[in-house]
């Protein structure tokens, strides 16, 4: 690696700050264009691309905050794009100073001053300039306004930034909400009020929420409302099997049909969403025991968060609390050192603890670190090995995992939180429960970092329920592809295939892969991994459910094929299928001929030392693409990089990567239609495409994946080694 | 393994005896959780041999498992009764193929030399029981074999 390649945040906060330079600029350009020409959809598309590219560069380079205001930049301008905002001099005042307000602001992330409170208040004022009095309703009300009026009150001062510090962050209310007041809990102080504001008003819908009003529905309203629409789907489901049935029509031919089939998923994921809300509302919590316990034990520790995007179920979250909780004062009582003890070993006397969202394909990924003293191995290693002998010869890996034993504690004196060795194992277990996972990273006098994975949303997946070998399986529908009805297959080299879309997918019985039976001629379901796709013939289809998925406990082995199981409302157990491990049993067990994979588009195989696997980073962002390069590159990658779809289509063409990664918004060709001018030729059909974003909404991720890519993943924030697990994931899968 | 140490057989105590097949074998009664009568089984795909399958137990996932194989001795061909026992790693049913009954035990008539066995009791009508040792029968690695 060339020096200047191994940059550190810092270094790419300043590429960043003269990369925003430039695009600011162009947005003003844009804008008073905007201001002369009105409305044309190209310039207000090359606004929002600018604003876009702003927040999702900051969040790159660890300006949250920065980002946030980007964000809702965005999000008025996207107002704009989709005609529920006219322009207007208090909507183009508010661009200019949300423009000044991100020029100030950068500064002051690089120079790592405090910019917090600033860049609340910028966020503020833009959210509160999208709500114009016709948005009550949004979608009733968007359609016939063209030309909306300002915002009759608190409009933005024309040229705003020098934002003052902010006492109460009340938020001034936009026109008349009859509504209860917008959500708020201007409570203690204005970090905890940040943090409140952070969880309650939330990015997924930000936009209208904050500036406008929100509804409080309880929780098993909305439940209603996706069961309801589940028995919808199912309803469909069995309508399309009887026109089958009874006239022989396949219900995938009639447009009609298809289009109600995906009306009913939007609704149903829409009405998901409704019960997500963002990781960041444990912030306050968070951020207050820090506070308590670092003046207990006399430390000085700073809390820090990132990841203000990524959203989970309620019901997920309210699991997560406690093992969180548990994980932060830990870090604060055993991993953050006594301010003394800090500065003689050259460490700055405040300590700092981290708390680190992201969402992950369909995980959310939350890391709570700390810059202290990291586990003293030897010492896990000596206390559990008075117990269990193996300990003593584990090696430093296994070792580190001892300490999620039950009973297990090095602290030499038990204070009144921590050290008493009933913990990590109770967080281990909750996480349990939620399917998540944990792990683990320590370094000696730098640091340790905890993860936890879990999916995001467990309280309800989604599932559709079929039978093989006579045993009701469910299967969850977001891997689901398609629904084929009985089909034929041929035999290519050995290997039963039939078409979807035009191309060969691998089909196998769905009991024979089980070995629960010895095939079904039913209907097929073709489920998708992260890299493939295969059909399964099952005997029918039952329906479609929520299932509530629980782990099968600690003493049985992990089963790949199957992600867990939920109990039925009568009594019964119903197993949960894992589509990758499934797809991966059957692939085992066709076992010899793998000549045909190529021609299926299945994947290719590799010798096992494998040469350094190349990326094409696609991202017209400068910044993020130097980041990008950077990341793998020292991950011993090779690495080339394209600014646009185009571009990257003459890379490929020039020479295969093994893997795209890419991002949306890109000018000339952006990134759908690059996964899209991908996945049609048929030499690069099982070339794996990520899509990598900052914009985590629904409809993205659902086109993204319509186009054909194999993972969709938000991007927010500087997290290499996620980036990175979710690439070896996919080639390492493919190869 | 670490956490509360699982008491074991010893004479003197209570303990439920198992009837598996033509065999019968015993575990301290304060292991035992509950015993469940017949079972409703959901068999679990791609699991080893000795998961007979998993169910319901009050709306807690409960694995099911056949006392014969993890002996490595003969399978059990029906469930009807699962002993409830509790292990370092959960809770976990061990299959009776008869009624589990409940008796204090004499001295220990010599030691067994099944792996995952202790010592050999003779109880009730001059049959034998085999003392199990939980933790080392009901150990993940072990039913990973």
């Amino acid at each position: 690696m060339s020096p200047q390649e191994s940059l550190s945040e810092n270094d790419f906060q300043r590429l960043f700050a003269m990369e925003a330079e430039g695009r600011l600029d162009a947005l003003v350009d844009q804008l008073l264009e905007l201001e002369k020409g009105g409305a044309t959809p190209e310039v207000v598309a090359a606004l929002f691309r600018e604003a876009h590219t702003i927040k999702g560069g900051a969040a790159v380079v660890g300006m949250p905050h920065v980002a946030r205001v980007a964000h809702a930049l965005e999000d008025l301008l996207e107002e704009v794009r989709r005609e529920r905002r006219g322009v207007d001099t208090a909507l183009i005042d508010a661009v200019l100073a949300g423009v000044d307000a991100i020029r100030t602001l950068i500064p002051l992330a690089v120079a790592g001053q405090e910019h917090e409170e600033a860049a609340f208040d910028a966020e503020q004022r833009l959210r509160i300039a999208v709500g114009g009095p016709p948005v009550v309703a949004d979608k009733a009300a968007a359609a016939p306004d063209v030309a909306v009026p300002a915002p009759s009150s608190p409009a933005p001062s024309p040229v705003a930034p020098p934002v003052p510090p902010l006492a109460s962050p009340a938020v001034p209310e936009p026109g008349p909400p009859p509504a209860p007041a917008p959500e708020h809990h201007p409570a203690d102080g204005s970090l905890e009020a940040h943090g409140a504001a952070d969880g309650a008003a939330g990015h997924a819908e930000p936009a209208r929420a904050t500036a406008t009003e929100m509804l409080q529905i309880p929780v098993h309203r909305i439940d209603e409302l996706v069961r309801l629409i589940g028995e919808a789907s199912a309803a469909t489901l069995r309508l399309g099997s009887a026109l089958l049935e009874r006239l022989e029509r396949d219900p995938s031919s009639l447009t009609e049909y298809r289009d109600l089939i995906r009306s009913l998923n939007e609704l149903q994921e829409l009405a998901l969403h409704a019960r997500m809300i963002p990781v960041m509302s444990l912030a306050p919590r968070l951020r207050r025991a820090v506070r308590d316990l670092a003046r207990e034990t006399g430390k000085e520790v700073r809390f820090e968060t990132r990841g203000e995007d990524a959203e989970i179920d309620r019901g997920v979250l309210e699991r997560l609390a406690d093992p969180l909780l548990h994980l932060v004062r830990n870090a604060v009582d055993h991993g953050v050192e006594a301010p003394d003890e800090r500065r003689r070993i050259g460490k700055p006397a405040e300590g700092t603890v981290r708390l680190h969202a992201m969402q992950l394909g369909s995980e959310v990924v939350i890391a709570v670190s700390d810059d202290g003293r990291g586990i003293d191995i030897t010492r896990v290693r000596e206390t559990a090995g008075r117990t269990d002998h193996s300990a003593i010869e584990m090696d430093d890996e296994a070792a580190l995992y001892l300490i999620f034993r039950s009973g297990l504690t090095t602290a030499t004196k038990v204070t009144g939180v921590s050290g008493r060795g009933v913990g990590l194992d109770a967080v281990r277990a909750s996480l349990n429960a939620v399917r998540g996972r944990i792990e683990v990273r320590s370094d000696p006098g730098i640091g340790t970092e905890f993860r936890i994975a879990v999916p995001i949303t467990m309280t309800t997946l989604r599932c559709l329920v079929i039978k093989a070998g006579g045993q009701a399986f469910a299967i969850p529908l977001h891997s689901v592809r398609a629904v084929l009805p009985p089909q034929p297959s041929a035999m290519v080299g050995g290997r039963a295939m039939t078409m979807l879309d035009g191309r060969p997918v691998p089909i196998s019985s769905l009991s024979a892969v089980l070995g629960t039976g010895n095939g079904s001629h039913g209907p097929a379901v073709v489920v998708a991994g992260l890299t493939r796709s295969h059909a399964f013939t099952v005997d029918e289809l039952v329906d479609q459910r929520d299932v509530v998925v629980k782990g099968l406990g600690e003493l049985l082995p992990r089963l790949p094929a199957v992600a867990g199981a939920g109990v039925q409302p009568d009594g019964s157990i119903l197993l949960v299928l894992e589509a990758a491990g499934l797809i991966e049993r059957a692939r085992r067990m066709d076992g010899g001929d793998r000549s045909q994979e190529a021609a299926s588009g299945g994947g290719h195989e590799e010798p096992v030392p494998q040469p350094a696997a190349s990326i094409l980073v696609v991202d017209d962002a400068l910044t993020v693409r130097e980041l990008q390069r950077s990341i793998f590159e020292n991950a011993g990658y090779r690495v080339r990089v394209a600014v646009n779809g185009e571009e990257a289509l003459a890379e490929i063409s020039h020479e295969r990567p093994d893997l795209v990664l890419t991002d949306v918004q890109m000018p000339r060709m952006d990134g759908f239609e690059l996964t899209e001018a991908i996945r049609k030729q048929a030499a690069l059909a099982s070339l794996p495409v990520i899509i990598l974003t900052s914009r985590g909404s629904d409809e993205d991720r659902r086109r993204g994946l319509e186009c054909g890519a194999d993972g969709y993943i938000v991007k927010s924030g500087f997290d290499q080694s996620a980036l990175l697990s979710a690439v070896e994931r996919l080639l390492g899968a493919d190869r | 393994m670490a956490g509360a140490p699982t008491p074991r057989v010893v004479s003197g105590q209570l303990a439920l005896l198992i009837p598996v097949g033509s065999d019968t074998y015993a575990v301290a009664l304060e292991t035992v959780r509950e015993v469940v009568v017949d079972p409703r089984v959901t068999q679990l795909p791609t699991s080893p041999a000795v998961v007979r399958g998993v169910f319901n137990l009050r709306g807690d996932i409960v694995p099911l498992l056949d006392t014969g194989l993890l002996l490595g001795l003969r399978p059990v061909t029906e469930e009807p009764y699962a002993v409830l026992v509790e292990t370092p790693h959960g809770t976990a049913g061990l299959v009776a193929t008869d009624m589990p009954l409940t008796v204090r035990l004499n001295e220990s008539v010599g030691r067994s030399d099944i792996e995952g066995t202790t010592e050999t009791y003779l109880v009730a009508d001059a049959r034998l029981a085999v003392a199990l040792d939980i933790p080392v029968l009901l150990s993940p690695a072990r039913i990973a074999q």
